[in-house]
C-alpha cells in the first residue's frame, strides 16, 4: 500500500477504528471520504441496512459487501399495514434469499419488515446458512409453520425467532417441537402472532426448560393461563415475557401460584400480551411491576379503574401501550407516578364507532405531556382536539421526536374554535426542533405545511390524511422539509403542480406515496420519463391508467429512488413509468 | 364532533396568483414570530391572514441563468442523466461503481423544472377538486359499509381485538389471533346476533373460531347457562340470507355458515 500522505493509515488500522462504526447513516457517510475508505469500508461492513428492497438489487448489495453478515430489508410501503396496498403489489424477500444462499453462506442475520415470506424461502435459508442466528420477521405475510418447523429443524444456533405482528398460516403448533432436544441456544422467542387452537404446550415447557439462555418468551393467545406458572417456573431468568390469554375461572389456587411465579422472575423489565385479560388476575403480577420499564397493554380490555391501580404500581415505567379504556383519568395518574415515561401509545377501543364509548379526550395528552419530562414519542388515537391543547403540548414538551395524533373523524375542526388546527401543529413543529416523525390529522388547510416546511428541518417521515387545500400544501413540505426521507399521503387535494416542480427532491426521498390525490396519469408519465432514478408506479385497481384520459387521476402512487430500475414482479393492477415514456407492462 | 360547514373557503387555499418559474427554490421567508403563539391571539384570524398574506404573494423562484433547458441538469458530474440511448427495457441498470450511494446530505440541486405554472384565473381542468369530484365515485374509496378504506390507521390484528366481548369470559378463551391464512386480510366482522327463546337479550357469536355443530352448540350452550342435562330439549335454528327460519341440522357446515345471518335456540316440542 502506497502512502503518500502523511496522515494516512494502514488498512488495518482504518478497518479496527471503522468498527466502532455501526450506525448505517455514519457507515455511509464515511465511505464516502475517499475512494481508499470506500474500498476499506465496504470490506469490512458487517450490517447491512435497505430500506426498500427494490430502491437496490441483491447483486449490487452482494457485490459491493463481500463480506457482510446481518442484513435488513423493508419492503411495502407503511400504508400497506392499513390495508391501502393491494395484496400482490410486491416485496417478496425469495430473490434475496437466492442471492444470498448463493453468495453467503456464513450470513447470521435477517431482518425484515413487510414482505412477503414464503415457506420455501424459510426452507431456503435453514438450508443454506450453517450459522444462522436471528430471524426479525416485522408484518411479514406468505409463510405457514411448515417453514417455521423448517428453521426449528436445521437452525442449530439459532438465537432468535421473532415474529412481531405477522400473518401465519397456521398449520399446526407442531412445528415448535422440531427443536432438537439438544437444540438449547434460544434467547429471544416471539410467537405472539400465531393462532393455533391446538398449542403443543409439552413442547413449548420443555423448549424453555433446555433453553437457559432465554431472555424474552412472547407467546400467543392460544396459552391458557394456567400453563403460564409452568413455563415461567423454568425461566425465572427472563426479561421479557408476553402472557397469553389472562382469563381463567377464578382460582385461588391457581392465583397464588401464578403471583408467586412472577415474584421469582426477579429481572422482568417488560411485559405483554393480557388478551381478554379479568382484573381479578391483574395484582399477580404486581410483584413485578417496580422493576418494569416496558408494559403493552394494547390488547386487555379492562377498564380504568383497574388499568390506574396497574399503573400506579409501576413507577419505572418508560414505555406504554395502552387502549383508550384508560381515559383522561387513566392519563392523568399515569402522569403522575411515571415520570420516567419515554413513549406512550394509546390506541382506541372502538374506532369504528361514530360516538365516543370512554372519555378519553386531548386532556389526557395535555396530562402526560405536562408531567413527563422525558416523553418523546407519542401516538394518540381521540375523538376531539383543540389548538389551546397542541400549543401547550408542544410548549411542555419540546424533546418531542416522535409526534402522530389520529383524530378519528377527518377533518375535525378545533373543537373550542371551530377553527382549523394548523395553528396547534405549527406550534409542535416550531417548538419540537428535533421532530423526526409527524402525523397530522384533523382540519388543516395549506398554511399547516407552510409551518411545516418552514420548522420541521429534522423531520423524517410525514403522515397525512384529508388535509390541505391545493397543491401549495405538498409544494410547502417538498420545498422546505430538508431531512425529509418519507412522504406519505391520503385523500389531499395535491395535484400535479407540486410534484413536478419538486421532481429532484424526489430523489433525496426514500419514498413517496399519494392515494385517492389529483395526480394525473399524464404528470406521473412525465415523471418517469425525466427522472430514469425514480421509480414512479401506479397502482390501479380500476384498469390500465391508458384507458381511461391522461388528465384523470391515477388511484395510488408510489415513487421511489432506485438504483436497480424498474422491477419485474409487478402484478397486473401495477405499471411502472420509465423512460421509454409508454406503459411498461410487467 | 364539530366539523367545519362545507361552503367555508380558507382564502389561503384558493390562492392562484403564485408563479413558480424555473431557477434556485428559495427558502420561504420566516412565518409568524413565536410571540404570536399567544393563546390571546391566535384566535384573530384576520391578523394570521394579513401576515400571511406577505409570505405568499412570492415568487418563490427566482429566473436563474442557465436553467431553462432540461438536460442542464447536473448530478454529480454524471453525464448519463441526459442520455437516453441506453433507453430500452430493462436496461437503465446503472453500473454501481458509477453512481455513489445515496447522499442523504445532498442539497437540492437546482429545481427540475417539468412544469412552468403561472397565472390562469380560469384553469377548471386543473382545479384538482374538479378533478377529484369526476372520479371520485369508484367504490373502491369505500369498503363495504365499514366507510374509508385504511381509516382510522389501526393495524388488521388490532381491529379484530375491538369486537371482543368485553366482558371477556371463559367462552372465548381461545380465539386465534390472527382473522386469515395467507394474504387474506378480511375487515368483515364474523360475528352473528345469537337469539334464545325466551331470552329478551340476544348475544353476539365469533362464527370463526367454530368448525363444527357440535362445537357451535357447545359455546352456546355454555353463553345461555343451559346445562348438558337440559341440551335436549333445545334445538338450534338459522335465518338465511332469504329470511327463512332453517333448522340448523339439516344442511351441512359448510352452507349453514355460508347462508346463515342470524341464529335462534328454540325449545323443541315433544
Amino acid at each position: 500500500m502506497h502512502k503518500k500522505m502523511a496522515f494516512s493509515f494502514p488498512d488495518e488500522v482504518l478497518e479496527h477504528v471503522f468498527s466502532f462504526i455501526q450506525s448505517d447513516k455514519d457507515r455511509n457517510a464515511v465511505s464516502m471520504v475517499c475512494k481508499s475508505w470506500y474500498e476499506i469500508e465496504r470490506w469490512c461492513r458487517r450490517k447491512v441496512f435497505v430500506g426498500n428492497c427494490y430502491a437496490v438489487s441483491p447483486r449490487m448489495v452482494i457485490r459491493r459487501f463481500p463480506e457482510f453478515r446481518s442484513i435488513e430489508l423493508k419492503g411495502k410501503p407503511h400504508f400497506a399495514d392499513f390495508n391501502l396496498v393491494p395484496d400482490g403489489w410486491g416485496g417478496y424477500v425469495f430473490p434475496w434469499i437466492a442471492e444470498m444462499a448463493g453468495a453467503y453462506p456464513w450470513l447470521e442475520e435477517i431482518r425484515l419488515k413487510r414482505m412477503v415470506v414464503t415457506d420455501e424461502s424459510l426452507e431456503l435459508i435453514a438450508k443454506s446458512f450453517k450459522n444462522f442466528k436471528v430471524l426479525v420477521l416485522s408484518s411479514c405475510e406468505g409463510f405457514s409453520t411448515d417453514g417455521l418447523a423448517a428453521i426449528a429443524a436445521s437452525c442449530k444456533n439459532l438465537k432468535e425467532l421473532d415474529l412481531r405482528d405477522c400473518e401465519v398460516d397456521d398449520l399446526s403448533a407442531h412445528w415448535l417441537s422440531h427443536f432438537p432436544e439438544t437444540y438449547t441456544s434460544l434467547v429471544s422467542l416471539n410467537i405472539s402472532c400465531l393462532g393455533s387452537d391446538e398449542a403443543s404446550f409439552s413442547a413449548l415447557e420443555r423448549l424453555v426448560r433446555r433453553c437457559t439462555n432465554l431472555k424474552t418468551l412472547r407467546l400467543n393467545r392460544a396459552v391458557p393461563l394456567d400453563k403460564i406458572a409452568n413455563i415461567l417456573r423454568h425461566a425465572p431468568q427472563l426479561v421479557e415475557f408476553g402472557t397469553g390469554t389472562y382469563t381463567a375461572d377464578v382460582r385461588p389456587d391457581v392465583y397464588s401460584d401464578l403471583a408467586g411465579v412472577f415474584s421469582s422472575c426477579k429481572e422482568l423489565k417488560s411485559l405483554s400480551g393480557f388478551w381478554d385479560v379479568i382484573p381479578d388476575y391483574l395484582p399477580a403480577i404486581y410483584p413485578v411491576c417496580s422493576k418494569l420499564t416496558s408494559l403493552n397493554l394494547s390488547y386487555a380490555t379492562i377498564q380504568s379503574p383497574d388499568l390506574i391501580k396497574l399503573v400506579s404500581h409501576c413507577p419505572n415505567l418508560q414505555r406504554l401501550l395502552v387502549l383508550d379504556y384508560i381515559e383522561d383519568s387513566g392519563l392523568e395518574v399515569l402522569a403522575s407516578s411515571c415520570k420516567d415515561l419515554q413513549e406512550l401509545r394509546v390506541f382506541p377501543s372502538d374506532p369504528f364507532g361514530a360516538e365516543p364509548n370512554v372519555s378519553l379526550t386531548e386532556q389526557g395528552l395535555v396530562a402526560v405531556s405536562l408531567g413527563c419530562p422525558k416523553l418523546q414519542s407519542v401516538l394518540y388515537f381521540c375523538r376531539r382536539m383543540s389548538n389551546e391543547a397542541l400549543v401547550t403540548i408542544a410548549r411542555s414538551r419540546p424533546n418531542f421526536t416522535r409526534f402522530r395524533l389520529c383524530i378519528i373523524e377527518p377533518k375535525t375542526a378545533d373543537y373550542l374554535t371551530l377553527e382549523p388546527l394548523d395553528v396547534g401543529f405549527g406550534a409542535i413543529v416550531q417548538y419540537c426542533k428535533d421532530l423526526r416523525r409527524l402525523s397530522l390529522s384533523g382540519l388543516l388547510t395549506d398554511r399547516v405545511f407552510e409551518y411545516i416546511g418552514t420548522y420541521a428541518k429534522k423531520l423524517e417521515m410525514l403522515s397525512v390524511a384529508f388535509a390541505g387545500d391545493s397543491d401549495l400544501g405538498l409544494h410547502h413540505v417538498l420545498s422546505g422539509c430538508e431531512s425529509l426521507r418519507k412522504l406519505e399521503i391520503r385523500d389531499c387535494p395535491f395535484g400535479d403542480k407540486a410534484l413536478l416542480a419538486n421532481a429532484a427532491k424526489l430523489e433525496t426521498m426514500r419514498s413517496l406515496w399519494m392515494s385517492s390525490c389529483a395526480v394525473s396519469f399524464a404528470a406521473c408519465k412525465l415523471l418517469g420519463q425525466k427522472m430514469p432514478r425514480l421509480n414512479v408506479e401506479v397502482i390501479d385497481e380500476r384498469g390500465p391508467p391508458d384507458s381511461r384520459p391522461e388528465n384523470c387521476p391515477v388511484d395510488k402512487l408510489y415513487i421511489y429512488r432506485s438504483i436497480a430500475g424498474p422491477r419485474f414482479d409487478m402484478p397486473p393492477f401495477v405499471w411502472t413509468m420509465d423512460e421509454d415514456s409508454g406503459l411498461r407492462l410487467s | 364532533m364539530q366539523k367545519d360547514g362545507a361552503g367555508r373557503s380558507w382564502g389561503l387555499g384558493q390562492h392562484r396568483c403564485m408563479e413558480l418559474q424555473l431557477g434556485l427554490a428559495l427558502p420561504p421567508p420566516p412565518l409568524i414570530p413565536i410571540e404570536t403563539f399567544d393563546l390571546n391571539s391566535y384566535g384573530n384570524y384576520e391578523t394570521r391572514e394579513a401576515l400571511g398574506t406577505n409570505a405568499l404573494s412570492w415568487p418563490l423562484l427566482k429566473l436563474g441563468p442557465a436553467d431553462n433547458d432540461i438536460n442542464n441538469i447536473h448530478h454529480h458530474n454524471s453525464s448519463s442523466s441526459s442520455s437516453s440511448s441506453g433507453g430500452g427495457a430493462g436496461c437503465k441498470k446503472r453500473s454501481f461503481d458509477e453512481a455513489p450511494f445515496f447522499d442523504e446530505k445532498r442539497n437540492v440541486p437546482k429545481t427540475l423544472h417539468l412544469l412552468l405554472w403561472t397565472n390562469q384565473p380560469n384553469d377548471e381542468d386543473d382545479d384538482p377538486s374538479n378533478v377529484l369530484h369526476e372520479n371520485s365515485s369508484s367504490a373502491i374509496f369505500k369498503n363495504d359499509g365499514e366507510g374509508l378504506v385504511g381509516w382510522p390507521p389501526v393495524k388488521t390484528w388490532r381491529k379484530k381485538v375491538h369486537h371482543q366481548i368485553p366482558n371477556g369470559g371463559a367462552e372465548n378463551n381461545r380465539l386465534p389471533a390472527v382473522e386469515n391464512g395467507i394474504g387474506g386480510r378480511a375487515s368483515k366482522s364474523t360475528y352473528v346476533k345469537v337469539k334464545m327463546e325466551g331470552v329478551p337479550i340476544a348475544r353476539k357469536i365469533d362464527l370463526s373460531v367454530h368448525h363444527s355443530f357440535e362445537g357451535l352448540t357447545n359455546t352456546l350452550m355454555r353463553m345461555f347457562g343451559i346445562s348438558d342435562g337440559n341440551r335436549k330439549s333445545f334445538k338450534l335454528t338459522y335465518q338465511d340470507r332469504e329470511g327463512d327460519w332453517l333448522l340448523a341440522e339439516d344442511v351441512p357446515w359448510r352452507t349453514f355458515i355460508r347462508s346463515l345471518k342470524c341464529l335462534k335456540l328454540i325449545r323443541s316440542r315433544g
